[in-house]
């Protein structure tokens, strides 16, 4: 079964169709606006009539190229590609503007790769063990769960903690807005039925960075700094040295296992994965400092772990026949249709299809490394287009890009309110990552806090040890979180009162 | 020089990208028509064909189809409605002669996509492919205020493989009747897993009111969510598709009490029906198309034919039983009316309790 598997993928068409959807993908994936989801919702159709493995090995294809993609306008444009890479930016953008662009882009996707390929060596070794661990989390722990990943902002945010909550309680109540999860009742939908599917994370995304971006930019027009940010064009190989590249061997094994963990759980998915990732790297590192100031840790935690993630979410679905996110449920759609039904005995009655899969994702992890390693330096031309003519044009794709997620304009008004909102919340300060955190995090918190209260009755939370350890674990990070943040900002007052006591004492002797 | 360069790369990823730009629009045309990324290419290819092939449409009684077709799918690509209406486009695009585009607009179970082109455009030119589950039970449920008679009905053309009641493989009860006996005699601690509003809400519904059963209602989620909820041991029985749970039934985990369909699907005949329990608890999930209320009757009786015509063949036999364990099920637009009226009526007395 395995030779049969290699032998479907190793064939000419397949291969081809599998380079043509790693290069969609990766286009989707860069452009602000389109998605992995959107590459593999339009090619999923065309896929029926193909063979199983060929459109299989087409729709991974789709899939590895369309998170890997995120990272060049992460890096380039400081606005995330899809959610997965939101963190890539907090590292990635900084090495651009200190001219590292291509060193920032070679780390990103040669991480990409490692983080794929050991997403799938986990997915091939470990799928059985793993498969148990996906079925123990129902609605207690996931409850826990989404508490604890909430308890991450405090750590995201840094010194300044009540502004992050300020953001992250309100993209958890903007994802109150439309058809409640359980009974359905309308909320905050003012009588629109474009309301009723609530925000999409797509539009909110788009609104928080790249329409906030452009007007940031727009501030800075008349203060005449150049158009253009130069960048170290010469590129030897993947842009950095062997040597740093195997010291971040340990960052991206420990950022791919976190992305692997959370690709197994279905529902949080690469935009979580990569910010806690981001987090645990920081908070590990023997220098979080330097963190956000365009290093590579930064990126290679957020890029290693979002690909790796990717690896995590084909446990579940081929073992069990269960979507973690939206584009494995439409990968689940894409085998059925095949008459492969992914679940316990897909070994047994689909053996060739899943080595194929396996083989696929092999290959694309190749070709995108390939095609991306080949196109940096085109990609790198893109920060000579003077940004006056770049930015509208980013803009004009976030607007296809909104419409195109649900076929309503509708969006695109939510998503300039979204912008205009997002400039509001920079110009006080107030971070705009947590929100995305909240707004993921909320509904899996609401809808499971909901499903608890049901079940509590007949099975109280005491069964449940993963909800009990989750939930001391949350406790304990908030207590250590807001002591070492009350720490550093009583060091910083008394640094303040000490200067100010020298300043008046030195007044004093004048 | 550079900046000129530059400029033209800019103009050329621009009409690249615009052109990428029209896909996310998840407007693909049926799958035959479509190599890869032709999308643009079809609309072109549309007028050519349909000059060529108007004799072909001039079968089809006094409506003629000389343009591109839109069939609006009210559910996500992947699954059961999304298939059966882009596998039902591409033999139509063969037998009419002009393109036929599907394009998803998804969310609130179908209520999205029907509520934007109930009153959409009546030439004859824009249908809606949904399920009967999804149109007569948002209705039921108070979702939206309309129902079947909000369109023109053009076909019924299939039927799902079925909702199934299934339990772990080791419970103590092998019939329907056996698990209402025992929640009975154990009120409120046998969890059944249900998605609330939807189908399996009204099931649970059903069982509550007219079969007397007593279980912990507990929503599960989708059909994926309720699996994991069952496997993992969560809820101790919950309603899944017949396909989603065969790998489990066959290997011994699971077991399926029975089927909500009338009568079991043709190649999975030995299942006892729901309905022989409690006679109301029927859920016959068909796949429909609608046309937006006020659409030309001929250009609906053309569609309903060509439908009939497509649907009679082995090739789309052999679909319907590899996809769904059914043999083709089609039905003329009166006797498609009949069929949602008879499905609404019955949605509709369940209303006092759901």
């Amino acid at each position: 079964m395995l030779l049969e598997g290699l032998m479907a993928v190793m064939q000419p068409v397949t291969i081809f169709l599998i380079a043509v959807g790693v290069a969609v993908g990766i286009i989707f994936g860069s452009i602000p606006g389109l998605t992995a989801t959107m590459a593999i919702v339009m090619f999923l159709p065309a896929t029926y009539s193909m063979s199983a493995s060929q459109g299989i090995s087409m729709l991974m294809a789709l899939y590895i190229g369309g998170i890997s993609g995120g990272l060049i306008s992460a890096i380039l444009l400081n606005i995330p590609g899809t959610p997965s890479s939101v963190a890539t930016c907090f590292d990635g953008k900084p090495m651009a503007d200190k001219g590292e662009a291509g060193k920032a882009l070679g780390t990103g996707v040669v991480f990409s790769f490692i983080g794929t390929l050991i997403g799938i060596a986990i997915l091939i070794v470990l799928t059985p063990v793993l498969c148990d661990f996906a079925l123990k989390f129902q609605a207690y722990e996931y409850c826990a769960l989404a508490i604890f990943s909430l308890s991450m902002v405090i750590a995201l945010t840094g010194h300044d903690m009540p502004k992050g909550l300020i953001s992250a309680v309100l993209g958890a109540l903007l994802a109150t807005a439309g058809l409640a999860p359980i009974d359905s009742k309308p909320r905050f939908t003012f009588g629109l039925f474009q309301m009723n599917n609530g925000f999409a994370l797509l539009v909110l995304l788009i609104g928080l960075f790249a329409i906030s971006e452009v007007m940031a930019y727009a501030e800075s027009v008349r203060k005449d700094q150049g158009f253009t940010i130069e960048s170290n064009a010469k590129i030897k190989g993947a842009g950095f040295s062997l040597k740093e590249g195997i010291a971040q061997i340990p960052n991206a094994i420990v950022s791919s296992l976190i992305g692997v963990g959370i690709g197994i759980l279905p529902g949080i998915g690469g935009g979580v994965s990569c910010m806690i990732s981001y987090t645990v790297s920081k908070n590990t590192s023997k220098h979080p400092q330097l963190y956000g100031t365009g290093i590579m840790d930064g990126v290679v935690a957020s890029e290693s772990a979002n690909n790796a993630t990717i690896g995590g979410a084909m446990i579940p679905l081929l073992a069990l026949g269960i979507p973690g996110d939206a584009c494995t449920a439409m990968l689940l759609g894409g085998l059925q249709v095949h008459n492969v039904a992914p679940g316990p005995l897909i070994y047994e009655k689909n053996g060739a299809v899943v080595y194929a899969i396996f083989f696929a994702m092999i290959v694309s992890a190749i070709f995108m490394m390939l095609f991306m390693l080949l196109g940096m330096r085109f990609f790198i031309a893109v920060l000579k287009v003077p940004k006056n003519y770049l930015l509208p044009i980013v803009l004009v794709l976030c607007g296809i890009g909104a419409i195109g997620n649900a076929n309503m304009v509708f969006d695109t008004y939510v998503m300039v309110g979204f912008g205009l909102m997002s400039y509001l919340m920079i110009k006080s300060k107030i971070p705009t990552v947590p929100m995305i955190l909240g707004f993921i995090l909320g509904p899996t918190f609401e809808t499971n806090l909901r499903r608890v209260s049901q079940l509590a009755s007949s099975d109280p939370f005491y069964h449940h040890p993963i909800f009990c350890v989750l939930m001391i674990a949350t406790i304990l990070v908030v207590i250590f979180s807001v002591r070492s943040n009350l720490k550093e900002a009583k060091r910083a007052e008394a640094e303040e009162l000490a200067a100010e006591a020298a300043a008046s004492a030195a007044a004093k002797t004048e | 020089m550079k900046k000129v360069l530059a400029l033209t790369m800019v103009a050329a990823m621009t009409l690249g990208l615009a052109a990428c730009g029209s896909k996310p629009a998840e407007t693909t045309a049926a799958p035959a028509a479509t190599t890869a990324a032709a999308a643009e290419t079809t609309a072109a290819a549309a007028e050519t064909q349909a000059a060529a092939e108007t004799e072909a449409a001039a079968e089809a009684g006094d409506f003629k189809f000389d343009k591109t077709v839109n069939v609006y799918i009210t559910h996500g690509a992947g699954g059961d409605t999304d298939y059966m209406a882009r596998m039902l486009s591409q033999a139509l695009e063969q037998e009419l002669g002009v393109s036929v585009v599907c394009s998803n607009v998804t969310g609130s179970n179908g209520a999205t996509c029907m509520q934007q082109y109930k009153d959409g455009d009546t030439d004859g030119y824009t249908f809606i492919a949904t399920n009967t589950a999804a149109l007569t039970g948002n209705e039921a449920t108070g979702m939206v205020d309309f129902g079947y008679d909000a369109f023109e009905p053009v076909a019924i053309y299939g039927i799902q493989s079925g909702e199934n009641l299934v339990v772990p493989a080791d419970a103590p009860y092998d019939t329907l009747a056996d698990l209402i006996e025992a929640t009975k005699a154990n009120p409120g601690q046998i969890k059944l897993g249900i998605s609330t509003g939807g189908g399996v809400y009204i099931e649970a519904c059903v069982l509550t009111n007219l079969g007397g059963a007593q279980f912990n209602l507990i929503d599960a989620g989708d059909g994926a969510s309720r699996l994991t909820a069952l496997l993992g041991g969560e809820v101790d029985a919950t309603s899944l598709p017949y396909s989603t749970a065969a790998d489990y039934i066959e290997n011994g985990q699971l077991k399926s009490l029975c089927t909500l369909l009338s009568k079991a699907p043709t190649l999975l005949p030995d299942q006892p029906a729901a309905s022989e329990t409690i006679p109301e608890l029927v859920i016959d999930t068909m796949y429909a198309v609608l046309a937006p209320k006020g659409t030309d009757p001929a250009a609906v009786k053309a569609m309903n034919d060509a439908i009939l015509k497509v649907t009679s063949t082995d090739d789309w036999k052999q679909k319907c039983n590899d996809y769904s364990f059914q043999d083709p099920f089609v039905l003329n637009v009166d006797d498609t009316i009949a069929e949602l009226k008879n499905q609404r009526d019955l949605f509709q007395s369940f209303k006092p309790f759901l």
